[in-house]
């Protein structure tokens, strides 16, 4: 073909015009809906769970967008008066972020149904704009073939770890929620408070010799594996999971002093279509959250929900774990981060 | 030339190029300007230097821009001594091996650097392979040693990233040397040393000078090796992740990414005129 002026100018006319439809949001069309998965194993059980019954239910389409909450957010921040996203999956800190921005919609039981049976301090950590909807706890997951006699406790858990009893893989501060679930869980079993993280420093630099770092949760699990590390901490829900994909050596405790609950939220961005109410009732019905429990081993906030046998000897119960201050932590997150950064490294 | 012909010629070009610098201006100048302006703006709009000079008179993190530095140019001198010596086999004594050898060299480069910075930890753990095999296989050591998360380690596995860049700027050169120059000298009198000395290092410092640029630029910018293997460093891309992933400061990202910009362009400056210096 040559290649003349006029067939440049109207291919390249139509290459623009076909990358400017592409750009369009599908939120255009008016039965689709934008929501958000983590990548993997929570991509199917999203699909599986929520979307298939909402679409069965609505005759609408959703298309999942995966990645994470700081940069669902992000994006929605930059366009939040035709945000791209319709419904954001989000760590409670950056759910109380996104709720002081006022960028989220308020949940309530008449635009949620099945609100009802969400416990009220869930969507008021999220200032009633979003929910939790599933839940996790950090605690101290070992190497049976190595690790006999596990601590039972955070407390013990420092002191063995610094006696070079252990080494053991903590979350670096280069993993978002490692504020929470590891930092401040670990300073309050200690004694601590949000304005007092002393503890945890003091702790940290008596282990310092005898720890390693993940920076993923995979990176966890090689720690252990390749003999790295022989415990640490971790989640209750992953540790299950590496258990039924017939990793038999692992196993998890949640500290006696309490784990932090490490929960999920869902939100839904001022301005996002009003389907999302039909798509968030979906996530919150306690038929689908039992499903989706079962697939991720994570316990879930309906309380009408009943686990399996199974699954009800691994999820940590409620009343056995601690609640973080999540907004609360998000004032002082800042402080912790740089303290960190300065006396621990990255 | 008809003076509308030639018009006629340099819109032709302009419209050839002009893909290419639409792409550049909307996707690589744009965002940069963008990212950067976001560092000089308080949040009521007005302009600031304020988070320069509080980055800038911070004992913390001028020692982190100093060590990112540092480590790049460690990393960089370490390629570029292993790769003179791998591009010279491959151009000058490799024959027809020399193709199976870049395969070899490139090889590497088509796994994903994920995958082979866990292989790192697979081989170096506690109870890695290196360490039964000092341990339990040859019985030299008693306990087994801490090599994952050491300094040592993450440059060992920035160089095995970034060697084959080196080698293969510096090969292209050498095969381009002509070897009459290096056998006039022989003749002449000159040793085998002083031949590659005067002759054959000075001819190639021009693919060495590019090959430490790009090593050095993928150094600069490097965050899975050095996330996922320790080794204590703290460098800027390390604390920019960090400020997008945890603590959601956009604007000392910005302060500090532009700060990385300005040093990689300063070292990119500093290295092609010492490269120039020593080959002129």
């Amino acid at each position: 073909m040559k290649l003349n002026r006029r067939t440049f100018l109207g291919t390249g006319a139509a290459a623009t015009g076909l990358i400017g439809l592409n750009g369009l949001p599908l939120r255009a069309q008016d039965r689709t809906l934008n929501v958000t998965a983590y990548g993997g194993v929570w991509e199917r059980a999203i699909r599986d769970c929520f979307v298939a019954p909402f679409e069965a239910k609505t005759g609408a389409t959703a298309t999942v967008s995966l990645g994470g909450p700081a940069q669902w957010l992000a994006q929605v921040e930059a366009n939040p008066e035709n945000p791209p996203l319709d419904v954001l999956i989000m760590s409670p800190d950056l759910a109380v972020i996104a709720a002081e921005g006022d960028l989220m919609d308020d949940f309530t039981v008449e635009k949620l149904p099945n609100l009802a049976n969400i416990p009220q301090e869930f969507t008021d950590a999220c200032l009633g704009k979003g929910t939790y909807f599933d839940y996790g706890v950090g605690g101290i997951t070992y190497n049976k073939q190595v690790v006999s006699d596990a601590p039972k406790s955070f407390a013990a858990f420092v002191d063995r770890v610094a006696s070079g009893e252990f080494i053991a893989s903590v979350p670096s501060i280069q993993y978002g929620p490692t504020t929470v679930f590891f930092l401040w869980a670990l300073n309050n079993a200690l004694g601590g408070t949000v304005d007092n993280v002393d503890p945890f420093f003091e702790a940290m630099a008596k282990m310092k010799d005898n720890l390693v770092f993940w920076a993923g949760p995979n990176d966890f699990f090689n720690h252990l594996a390749s003999g790295e590390a022989d415990l640490g901490i971790y989640f209750d829900g992953r540790t299950w999971n590496h258990v039924d994909e017939g990793v038999d050596w692992i196993s998890f405790i949640n500290p006696e002093e309490g784990g932090a609950m490490t929960a999920v939220a869902i939100q839904k961005p001022k301005n996002a279509s009003d389907l999302a109410w039909d798509y968030l009732n979906e996530v919150l019905a306690p038929e689908n959250q039992s499903k989706f429990a079962e697939i991720l081993n994570y316990g879930v906030t309906n309380t009408k929900v009943e686990y399996s046998e199974k699954l009800a000897s691994r999820v940590t119960p409620l009343s056995e774990a601690n609640l973080p201050p999540y907004a609360e932590i998000a004032r002082v997150r800042n402080d912790w981060v740089d303290r960190w950064n300065r006396e621990i490294g990255m | 030339m008809p003076k509308t012909a030639h018009v006629s010629a340099r819109m032709r070009q302009a419209l050839l190029l002009a893909p290419s610098l639409i792409f550049l201006v909307v996707f690589f100048v744009m965002p940069l300007v963008d990212n950067s302006s976001r560092s000089f703006m308080t949040e009521d709009g007005s302009l600031t230097l304020a988070r320069y000079g509080s980055f800038l008179s911070d004992r913390f993190y001028l020692g982190i821009i100093v060590e990112t530095v540092v480590l790049s140019a460690a990393v960089t001198a370490i390629s570029v001594l292993i790769a003179y010596p791998v591009a010279y086999v491959l151009v000058r004594k490799a024959g027809r091996l020399s193709g199976p050898i870049i395969f070899l060299l490139i090889a590497p480069l088509l796994t994903s650097i994920i995958m082979r910075t866990y292989g790192w930890q697979v081989l170096f753990a506690r109870r890695g392979l290196v360490n039964q095999w000092l341990v339990t296989d040859l019985g030299i050591l008693d306990a087994p040693l801490r090599l994952l998360n050491t300094p040592g380690l993450a440059i060992a596995a920035l160089v095995h990233v970034l060697v084959p860049f080196a080698v293969l700027s510096i090969a292209s050169v050498l095969q381009g040397v002509d070897r009459r120059l290096e056998e006039g000298a022989l003749m002449l009198g000159a040793s085998r040393f002083r031949t590659f000395f005067e002759v054959t290092l000075p001819l190639t410092m021009d693919g060495i000078g590019t090959g430490a640029i790009l090593v050095f630029m993928i150094a600069n910018g490097s965050f899975v090796t050095l996330v996922l293997l320790g080794g204590g460093f703290q460098t800027l891309p390390l604390l920019i992740y960090q400020q997008f992933n945890t603590t959601r400061d956009f604007a000392l990202a910005s302060t500090m990414s532009t700060i990385l910009l300005v040093i990689a362009l300063a070292c990119l400056w500093l290295q092609l005129r010492l490269v120039r210096r020593q080959g002129a």
